[in-house]
C-alpha cells in the first residue's frame, strides 16, 4: 500500500547494496532531510533550538551507544562520561585558543583515547561484570571533572563554552546552531548506516552474537570489540561538544552524570537495539515525552475542569512515562523500531495480508 | 593443489601434506583427550574422522583450530606450526570449519553469513566503512560476487535474503558449510555434517562435499557417525576411542577391523 516493490529489479551489486535500494525510500529520505533543511523557515525559535536540536544531537548520541550496544553486543553504562570527557576537551580546546572545527575533532579523540584505554582493561571481563566496569568509568570520571580544578574550574563550577565559530564566522544564530547539530546528526547516522553493509558492521554482529563462531571465521573478538568501543567514545565526544556547543553553552559536571548515562541506555533500549531510526524513535520518545505528557495532563485537567494536587501533577507525568516505556518494550522488546517496521511491513502489503511470511 | 581429475585425491602430494598432526596429546584435569595422535591428511583428501561418542574427536578438531591447544604434540598446517595459534589467526592461515551444533549468526541474514565467511580476505576498518563509496565499495562487491559463486555452488539462492534464524535446519546446515567454504580454506573441517538428516539431504550434503573438494580444491577432514557416508566418500580415516588411535588407513579395512567394530558396537558383537 504504502508503494509497491514489485518490479523493481537490481543488475549489478552496487545497486543492490545501495543505502536504499528502493525508490520509494530514496524519495522519502529526500523529503524527510528537505523538511530537516527548512526547519528553520517553518519552525518557531522555542521549537527550533528546545526541541528539534536536542533530539538530533542525542540521535547522534544514541546511535554512538547503540553502536556498541546493538551492534558490538557490549554493555555501557558510563556513556554521559565518555561525552562528559568530549566536552571537557572541546572547551579547554577552544578557551586556548583551538579552532572549533579542530577543538570537536580533538574532544572526539580524546574521549576515543580515554574509552578504549579502559575498554582495554574492562573487556577482560564479560555481560553484567563488563556492564558494572562501565559503571565504574562513570564514577571516575564524575570524580576526576569535580575534583580536578583545572578540568572543571572548581567546585560545583560552570564552565562558560565559547560561542562556536566555523572558518572563523561565529555561529550563534539559531538557525546557524541548528544546522550544526543536523550536519552532525545526519554523518553520523551515514556511518552507521554504511556500517550496516560493511565487513566492520558483519564483524561487530558476528563477535555479538556468538564470539567462538567469530573467532573461527577469523574474527578477532578483542580488537573488534576495542574497535567498537573507540568508534563509540569518538561519536560520543563529538555529540558530547556538539551538545555544549550548540544546546547548553556551558559545562557543568552534572550534565553527564550517571543519570544521563541511564537515559542514553533508555533511548537505545526503547527504540530498539540494532536499529538506526529506532535511535530517532527513542531519543525523541525520552526527551521530549515527558514534557508531552506534562502539557497532555494539564490539558485533560483543563478539559474536564478538575484541579490534581501540586505532587500528583509533578509525578502523575513521570508514572505514565514508565508506563509507557513498559507497554512498548512488552508490545515488542525490539523497541519503537520495530515497531516502525512491522506497521511498515504490514502496510506494504496491505490489502493482501497472506503475501506476508 | 589438485586438478581435480584425480579423483582418488589423497594419492597426489605436491607439497606435502595439508595438515600434520605430530604425537598430539591434550589432557582436561585427569582426563587424557587426546593421546598421542599423529595424522597426515594429504591435499586434495577427505579424511575421516569417526570413534564412539567422547572419544575425542570434536577436542581433536578444537586443538587444530586453537580452542584447546595441545599439551604435547605439534599441528603444521601446510608446513607451518600452528600449535597453540589463537583461533581467529588459524582461522586466517586458511582453516575453516563448521560445528556439530551449528554456529550461525541469528539475526542476519543467509547472505550476511555467508558474506562473513569472506572475513579474512576482507578489510574491515572504521575508516573504510566511513568512506564507503571511495574505501569500501570495490572490495564489498568483488567479495559479494565470491559469496554469490558459492550461493550458486551449493543452491541457496531460494533463501539468500531469509533471516538465517527462520530457513529449515538441512539448509542451515548448508549455510554453515557455505560461509566455511567462502573462506577459501585449504582445510575444511566439518563437525558432523549430516547429523540429525534424513537419507535425501545426507545425500545432498555428500555430493556438496565431494564436489567441494573436486570443483573449490579444498581438503577435507570429515567426522562423521554414519558409516555408509565415511566408507562412501572418504579416501583415507582414522578411528578414535578413548583419545587413543585405534585404527587408520582405507576405510572398507579400518570399518572391518575388530577393534574398531568392538570400540563402536561393543565387545559382545564385535565375538562373534
Amino acid at each position: 500500500m504504502l508503494f509497491r516493490q514489485a518490479g523493481i529489479l537490481h543488475t549489478n551489486y552496487a545497486q543492490d547494496r545501495a543505502l536504499f535500494p528502493i525508490p520509494a525510500d530514496r524519495w522519502m529520505i529526500g523529503g524527510l532531510l528537505l523538511l530537516a533543511a527548512t526547519a528553520p523557515l517553518y519552525l518557531n525559535s522555542l521549537y527550533l533550538s528546545s526541541y528539534l536540536l536536542p533530539w538530533l544531537v542525542w540521535t547522534a548520541a544514541a546511535l554512538g551507544l547503540n553502536l556498541i550496544l546493538g551492534w558490538a553486543g557490549q554493555f555501557h553504562l558510563g556513556y554521559a562520561a565518555v561525552m562528559g570527557i568530549g566536552a571537557y576537551a572541546a572547551v579547554h580546546a577552544q578557551r586556548a585558543g583551538v579552532p572549533w572545527e579542530i577543538a570537536i575533532v580533538l574532544a572526539g579523540l580524546t574521549a576515543a583515547v580515554i574509552g578504549s584505554v579502559f575498554a582495554f582493561a574492562a573487556l577482560r571481563v564479560k555481560g553484567l561484570y563488563l556492564a558494572l566496569s562501565t559503571l565504574a568509568l562513570q564514577f571516575v570520571m564524575d570524580w576526576t571533572i569535580s575534583h580536578v580544578p583545572a578540568i572543571s574550574g572548581g567546585t560545583q563550577a560552570t564552565l562558560q563554552a565559547p560561542d562556536i565559530r566555523l572558518l572563523g564566522q561565529a555561529v550563534t544564530s539559531d538557525a546557524g546552531l541548528y544546522y550544526v547539530a543536523l550536519v552532525w546528526c545526519v554523518l553520523v547516522t551515514t556511518f552507521m548506516l554504511n556500517l550496516r553493509r560493511t565487513a566492520l558492521g558483519r564483524a561487530l554482529v558476528a563477535v555479538r552474537e556468538k564470539d567462538y563462531a567469530a573467532a573461527v571465521i577469523g574474527v578477532n573478538s578483542f580488537y573488534f570489540k576495542l574497535v567498537a568501543f573507540a568508534t563509540s567514545s569518538f561519536i560520543a565526544g563529538v555529540s558530547g561538544a556538539v551538545l555544549i556547543g550548540t544546546f547548553y553553552h556551558a559545562v557543568t559536571p552534572e550534565q553527564f552524570s550517571v543519570d544521563v548515562s541511564i537515559q542514553a541506555l533508555a533511548m537505545v533500549i526503547v527504540g530498539g537495539l540494532g536499529s538506526i531510526i529506532g535511535s530517532y524513535f527513542g531519543a525523541g520518545f525520552i526527551l521530549l515525552m515527558p514534557g508531552a505528557m506534562n502539557s497532555f495532563i494539564s490539558w485533560l485537567t483543563g478539559l474536564f475542569g478538575f484541579s490534581l494536587g501540586i505532587e500528583t501533577l509533578a509525578h502523575l507525568p513521570h508514572a505514565l512515562y514508565g508506563a509507557l516505556i513498559i507497554g512498548f518494550l512488552l508490545l515488542e522488546p525490539l523497541g519503537l523500531g520495530k515497531i516502525y517496521g512491522n506497521v511498515r511491513d504490514y502496510l506494504l502489503v496491505w490489502p493482501f495480508g497472506y503475501v506476508k511470511k | 593443489m589438485t586438478d581435480g581429475d584425480d579423483k582418488s585425491g589423497g594419492a597426489r602430494n605436491r607439497a606435502g601434506p595439508v595438515l600434520e598432526c605430530q604425537s598430539v596429546e591434550r589432557r582436561f584435569g585427569g582426563i587424557v583427550a587426546l593421546n598421542g595422535i599423529d595424522l597426515q591428511i594429504q591435499r586434495g583428501e577427505i579424511f575421516g574422522l569417526v570413534g564412539p561418542n567422547g572419544c575425542g574427536k570434536t577436542t581433536l578438531t578444537n586443538a587444530i583450530t586453537g580452542f584447546y591447544p595441545p599439551q604435547r604434540g605439534n599441528i603444521l598446517l601446510n608446513g607451518h606450526d600452528i600449535t597453540g595459534l589463537a583461533p581467529h589467526k588459524v582461522a586466517r592461515l586458511g582453516v575453516a570449519r563448521t560445528f556439530q551444533n551449528l554456529a550461525l549468526f541469528n539475526g542476519m541474514s543467509v547472505l550476511d553469513n555467508i558474506l562473513l565467511g569472506r572475513h579474512v580476505h576482507m578489510h574491515a576498518s572504521v575508516l573504510r566503512t566511513a568512506g564507503y563509496w571511495w574505501l569500501a565499495q570495490g572490495d564489498e562487491t568483488k567479495n559479494r560476487a565470491a559469496v554469490e559463486d558459492v550461493i550458486d555452488f551449493l543452491q541457496l539462492e531460494s533463501v539468500r535474503t531469509e533471516l538465517v534464524d527462520g530457513i529449515p535446519i538441512g539448509l542451515k546446515k548448508r549455510v554453515e558449510l557455505a560461509r566455511a567454504l567462502a573462506a577459501e580454506p585449504s582445510l575444511l573441517i566439518l563437525d558432523e555434517p549430516m547429523a540429525g538428516m534424513n537419507q535425501e539431504e545426507k545425500e545432498y550434503m555428500a555430493r556438496f562435499i565431494l564436489d567441494a573438494r573436486d570443483e573449490r580444491n579444498v581438503t577435507v577432514l570429515l567426522i562423521e557417525h554414519h558409516m555408509d557416508v565415511i566408507t562412501g566418500i572418504c579416501d583415507r580415516m582414522l578411528a578414535l576411542n578413548y583419545g587413543a588411535m585405534i585404527g587408520s588407513g582405507i576405510p572398507a579395512e579400518v570399518v572391518a577391523d575388530p577393534r574398531v567394530v568392538e570400540a563402536y558396537i561393543g565387545g559382545a558383537h564385535a565375538a562373534h
